[in-house]
């Protein structure tokens, strides 16, 4: 039997492709995922490490809380004398990190990754190895890594300017530098600058960011780390080298990877859902067909057991081979990746691949074998119900199972299901699936969200075969009856006498573009290739590799037309009529529930891409919504790298004679209490009601801004909630340096996008923390004083801080509006595997009922069915049935959407549907449709009518 | 009844070799004959006689590896897909052992297939008339799953002449039926070619469904090996086993 099995699947090798490469792509994204976390996590292991290859032990301030956005405080310097004085340090030095970067001919040098500006350390301590020039010694002198030296076209002796907390210095390069051994640290630049320079710069006089400490020979470093922690103060955190490294890179490549490797593999899964459908389809379809071959194999004394068995290793081996081929490309798919991540504005630091058995091949193996064979195990029991009997009956069908029976109602209660795991994970924080599993909030409602869509779909899918034939009817009727009318429209032409001619050499002209369009997307397929390669950085083997398959791909249309060297002309044209399109959509009714899972595996595509866009645009809306209602400035100012605006510079856009008001708003991170981190945000009472609009709840008003002073706050709707504040209560907070202030709460408003969390004055913020640099500033002008004019201005005094973007609202408005989009596209493209898998379910699909019917096409040319009609009738029911895919994915996306924006309402999120995105999903699912019928349809005209009507 | 002038289908020294060189095979060797307008004429001969292959090559699905063609005064071989197409619309009624039908589609729907894809409006009269002839007046509204192998055939007959072509071909035409259904059979395609002047070629093996024709060519090895007019099924009989000792 498993020759039988390996023999049938030989005998459909194209079959067998086409179902395999809807596994292929799912693992191909699970390995992929896996390569990249770990390209990313050795990277940044490699980075830190060498950075403290020669370090001892490590000086830096306490935090009170983790923190991904806050730095932590500086140490006095006199901290470093302090340790040197501890017998058995052999040195100590002191380093101020900070971000800016440099201004080199007039452009701002920013990149995509993080600038930093580290004060450079003496060799004892140093990771850089220089490739030109020496470390700075003297003010103004600074050193740059290599890459950016490079990517910057920046040499030694050039003079530039560097972008600092007061306004931009001139700076001359003396040296560029190699961080230790690592290749690449990313989108990142570091500009090392001389000690003193870094603390005149960056507002620390008197202060250092870390202390790096080497120890006398002989002593250890835990020794010294436990001498140091007796000698300095307890806020003072003291790790060993070592320690320091595994901490830097967990938090670093943990933050990165931590919310990117669950992105992923989201998407990774929906591929494998998606995959796991046209399998489904494919076997049970397959097992439809080979009816007789069962029997006759039951007749000949095969056990339904072994029946079973055959079928499953049919699915087995396609799993395998599918994951084997997909864990090759994953590695693809991860350099794939990296450019993506660039193209975003997300450059990530990377290692050579290192191939992880666990994660990079067994899991991707396991999850791929896994689908193939759940998604058979359906099929493959109905083919253990084929009696021996169904060997000589012609057409013999099936009973339906009892399971199948009962579908609908099933269905309607995984419906059910699915509805209430999204509803509890958005509105009870998962509390079903915790109480079960209880791995913790977020995960809780990630998985019962998770799950609860995948039932959905299911049932869906299930569910969606009712609908199948009033769809049908719904896309079919147009379809016909706007062909018709072209095609009556052609015939008219044609009665005209002069225009045969034209029209014969149209259709001349069709075939011959036609024959020219296959070499042409064969051009194209190798040209994408080795565009690709050359971007993705050149890897030869691989590169002939793939440029291999596309010659082939283009030897294979050539030979193609080469064998056919006189196409048909299908000339004279045949008479308008509707038959064709009405045979399609019966067709496609004639087996709902194959038509049903084939468009159900679009549908969950499509479903996600819209679920993603209402969620994405509805948390825009609420954003681009908020400014409008609240911000009443002229100019909005940030930085477009997440960094802060230097205090300097909100004073030198006040000192702008046409200014009415720079107002900076503050934000960082405080420990509520004993409990999490909320946001704080630090305004100045006397100028916000200027540019910012409180929306005051209970009772509150513009003149409590008037008495706003000390330590008195202004908390945000959610925040009282969440921590049961009213306006009176009192409230502890602690700042990342471990400060505490205890706030009375005068007020509260409500603003849970632009403001959320709590609001003090900004000179309480100062003392707070030293993370107290305005995120944004808002400036109005004086009254009268033209936009143009007033944007010119603040920018030339702002000149100094090239880090600070100035806009009008306008422009933040459409600056938010482009990166939002950016965003979705990023989600789109990784969302795009799913589509395409749907595609080839419905290459599958067709293909496979074109050669099920293969005797009926016989039929229908010899009653005089042309070519071309052939093709249209299976082009139709491609539309057809990618239409009711699209139409599923957009009322099931929508649905999700509204659930999740009920449930983020109080959040600001709001729900607003994406028309426009609606209209293109729908037409791009027809396209869909009709590049996914090329291969069938023309599979099915090139039949031969004898060979056709003589198949059984 | 038919005059040589009227000829409606034309074979002339048509050969069709299977395969090259050493292990080629002559299915048909040289044949050639005339079918005259509202002629009913049976093909008969032994298995891998060649009768089959004739059949498909005068219904323009097979060409000839030599020789010519033609219906209705056209030649068919040099014609190209397209034109033989539009060719089989009008000229060309096909019924054939397994029927065929559409299974989503009604008899009535099926019958009325062939004009409908040449995009043409059926006239009601005559698919009532065609309905009503081939006896499914209370059946055109059923589906090919509810109705019994004579009946779909009966619809497959109708399907062939709602065109009204030139000649129709019938490819064992009983092969799938019982006995008493074939005789229903036959004589309905009898009664078709004596009302309408049907020109029909029929390829069997039954003497008794040649027996209904106005001809009977007798084919063997690829040729034709007796021609003779219409018989009694023992003269059939008596032909063909004379046909099969030469």
């Amino acid at each position: 039997m498993i020759g039988v099995a390996l023999k049938s699947l030989w005998g459909r090798k194209l079959r067998t492709l086409l179902t395999a490469l809807s596994i292929v792509l799912g693992t191909t994204m699970i390995a992929g995922t896996f390569v990249v976390r770990d390209q990313i996590t050795n990277a940044f292991t490699s980075i830190f490490e060498t950075g403290l290859e020669k370090t001892d032990v490590l000086l830096s301030k306490k935090t009170a809380f983790g923190s991904d956005n806050s730095q932590s405080g500086p140490l006095p310097a006199s901290d470093i004398a302090a340790a040197a004085a501890v017998p058995g340090v052999a040195k100590a030095e002191g380093q101020i990190q900070a971000q800016g970067a440099l201004v080199v001919n007039g452009k701002y040098t920013a990149s995509s990754g993080p600038s930093f500006v580290f004060s450079t350390l003496s060799d004892t301590f140093s990771p850089y190895n220089y490739v030109a020039g020496r470390p700075p010694q003297q003010s103004g002198e600074v050193v740059v890594n290599q890459q950016m030296a490079r990517d910057r076209h920046l040499r030694v002796g050039q003079h530039a300017l560097l972008a600092t907390e007061v306004g931009t210095r001139p700076v001359t390069i003396v040296g560029v530098f190699r961080y230790g051994q690592v290749s690449s640290i990313g989108g990142a630049t570091i500009v090392g600058t001389t000690f003193a320079d870094a603390q005149a710069w960056f507002d620390r006089p008197g202060l250092t960011s870390l202390v790096f400490v080497k120890a006398d020979p002989g002593v250890s470093q835990v020794e010294l780390q436990r001498r140091l922690t007796a000698a300095l103060s307890h806020d003072v955190k003291v790790q060993t080298g070592p320690e320091a490294a595994k901490q830097q890179t967990d938090q670093t490549a943990g933050g990165v990877t931590g919310f990117l490797t669950p992105l992923l593999l989201a998407f990774a899964f929906t591929a494998v859902l998606v995959g796991a459908f046209i399998i489904f389809n494919t076997f049970s379809i397959t097992v439809a067909h080979r009816t007789r071959e069962f029997a006759i194999l039951r007749t000949l004394g095969a056990s339904r057991r072994q029946v079973l068995r055959s079928v499953l290793l049919e699915a087995t081996v396609v799993g395998l081979l599918a994951s084997a081929l997909g864990i090759v490309l994953g590695i693809g798919f991860a350099k794939l990746l990296g450019v993506l991540f660039d193209a975003v504005g997300f450059g990530l630091p990377s290692t050579a691949i290192r191939i992880a058995p666990l994660t990079v091949i067994v899991l991707p193996l396991a999850v791929g074998t896994g689908t193939a064979l759940l998604s058979a195990i359906a099929p493959a029991f109905r083919a253990t119900r084929i009696p021996p009997i169904a060997a000589l009956r012609e057409g013999a069908e099936l009973p339906p199972s009892v399971l199948a029976r009962r579908a609908t109602p099933i269905a309607g209660l995984i419906l059910a299901a699915g509805l209430g795991g999204i509803w509890d994970g958005i509105f009870n924080d998962g509390s079903v699936l915790g109480a079960v599993l209880g791995l913790g909030k977020t995960a809780d409602i990630l998985l019962s969200m998770g799950i609860g869509a995948i039932l959905c779909f299911l049932s869906v899918a299930m569910l969606s075969k009712h609908v199948v034939r009033p769809l049908a009817r719904l896309f079919g009727m147009p379809l016909e009856w706007i062909v018709y009318a072209g095609q009556r429209l052609a015939a008219l032409l044609r009665r005209i006498p002069r225009a045969l001619p034209l029209l014969r050499a149209l259709a001349i002209a069709r075939r011959a573009v036609f024959q020219v369009r296959v070499v042409l997307s064969a051009l194209q397929l190798v040209l994408t290739i080795a565009s690709l390669l050359l971007i993705a950085s050149g890897d030869a083997v691989a590169g002939v590799l793939l440029l291999a398959i596309g010659s082939a791909a283009i030897g294979y249309s050539l030979r193609r037309i080469w064998r056919k060297p006189r196409p048909d002309l299908e000339w004279p044209p045949e008479t308008p009529t509707r038959e064709t399109g009405r045979l399609a959509r019966e067709n496609t009714t004639r087996n709902t529930a194959r038509t049903a899972t084939t468009a159900s595996a679009l549908m969950i595509g499509v479903g996600l891409v819209v679920f993603v866009a209402v969620f994405v645009n509805g948390f825009k809306d609420s954003f681009l919504g908020a400014l409008d209602h609240s911000i009443s400035s002229d100019l909005i100012v940030q930085s477009d790298s997440f960094s802060s605006i230097p205090k300097q510079a909100v004073q030198a856009a006040g000192a702008v004679p046409d200014v009415q008001v720079a107002a900076g708003i503050q934000f960082t991170e405080a420990k509520i209490g004993h409990g999490g981190t909320d946001v704080i945000n630090g305004i100045d009472p006397t100028t916000i009601a200027q540019v910012y609009t409180f929306n005051w709840q209970q009772g509150g008003s513009n003149d409590l801004l008037g008495r706003f002073s000390g330590n008195e706050a202004l908390i945000e709707q959610q925040f009282a909630k969440s921590h049961h504040l009213s306006v009176g209560d009192h409230f502890q907070v602690t700042s990342i340096e471990g400060n505490h202030l205890d706030l009375e709460v005068i007020g509260q408003y409500k603003d849970p996008t632009l403001m959320p969390g709590f609001t003090v004055p900004s000179l309480t913020l100062d003392s707070f923390t030293t993370n107290s640099d305005p995120g944004v500033l808002l400036v109005s002008f004086k009254q009268g004083v033209p936009l143009d004019r007033g944007k010119a201005e603040v920018a030339r005094a702002l000149r100094a801080f090239p880090e600070a973007k100035v806009r009008t609202n306008a422009e933040y408005k459409a600056h938010t509006d482009s990166q939002v989009s950016g965003f979705l596209n990023f989600l789109y493209v990784l969302l795009a595997m799913s589509l395409i898998i749907s595609l080839f379910g419905i290459v599958n699909t067709l293909a496979l009922s074109v050669f099920e019917r293969t005797r009926e096409i016989g039929m229908l040319r010899a009653v005089g069915t042309t070519r071309r009609q052939l093709r249209r009738m299976i082009r139709y029911e491609a539309i057809i049935t990618s239409a009711i895919g699209g139409l599923l994915g957009v009322v099931v996306g929508l649905v999700f959407g509204w659930i999740l924006s009920k449930g983020l309402a109080d959040q600001g999120i709001s729900f607003s549907i994406p028309y426009s995105l609606l209209v293109v999903v729908l037409i791009g699912a027809v396209i869909a449709g009709v590049l996914s019928a090329i291969l069938p349809a023309r599979r099915a005209a090139r039949l031969d009518v004898l060979e056709a009507l003589q198949y059984e | 009844m038919s005059t040589t002038s009227d000829v409606v289908v034309a074979a002339t020294g048509v050969t069709r070799r299977y395969g090259e060189g050493d292990a080629a095979v002559d299915a048909l060797r040289g044949i050639s004959v005339e079918i005259p307008r509202g002629q009913f004429t049976a093909v008969m001969g032994p298995s891998g006689s060649g009768k089959s292959t004739l059949m498909h090559i005068l219904a323009g699905l097979d060409l000839p590896t030599e020789g010519h063609v033609s219906i209705d005064g056209r030649d068919i071989t040099t014609m190209g897909d397209q034109a033989l197409t539009l060719l089989r619309r009008t000229h060309i009624g096909f019924i054939f052992q397994f029927f065929n039908l559409l299974p989503m589609l009604t008899a009535e729907e099926n019958i009325v297939l062939p004009l409908r894809i040449a995009g043409a409006t059926p006239d009601r009269a005559w698919v009532d008339e065609i309905i009503a002839k081939v006896g499914l007046s209370d059946r055109r509204g059923h589906r090919p799953a509810q109705l019994s192998g004579g009946q779909s055939q009966r619809v497959a007959i109708a399907r062939a002449l709602i065109a009204q072509p030139t000649v129709m071909f019938a490819d064992e035409p009983t092969g799938n039926l019982d006995s008493t259904t074939s005789e229903e059979i036959l004589k309905l395609l009898r009664e078709t070619v004596d009302a309408y002047g049907q020109t029909t070629l029929m390829v069997t093996h039954d003497p008794r469904a040649a027996a209904m024709a106005d001809r009977i060519l007798f084919l063997a090895d690829g040729v034709i090996v007796r021609d003779q007019g219409r018989s009694t099924p023992q003269e059939v009989l008596a032909a063909m086993s004379e046909v099969s000792g030469q």
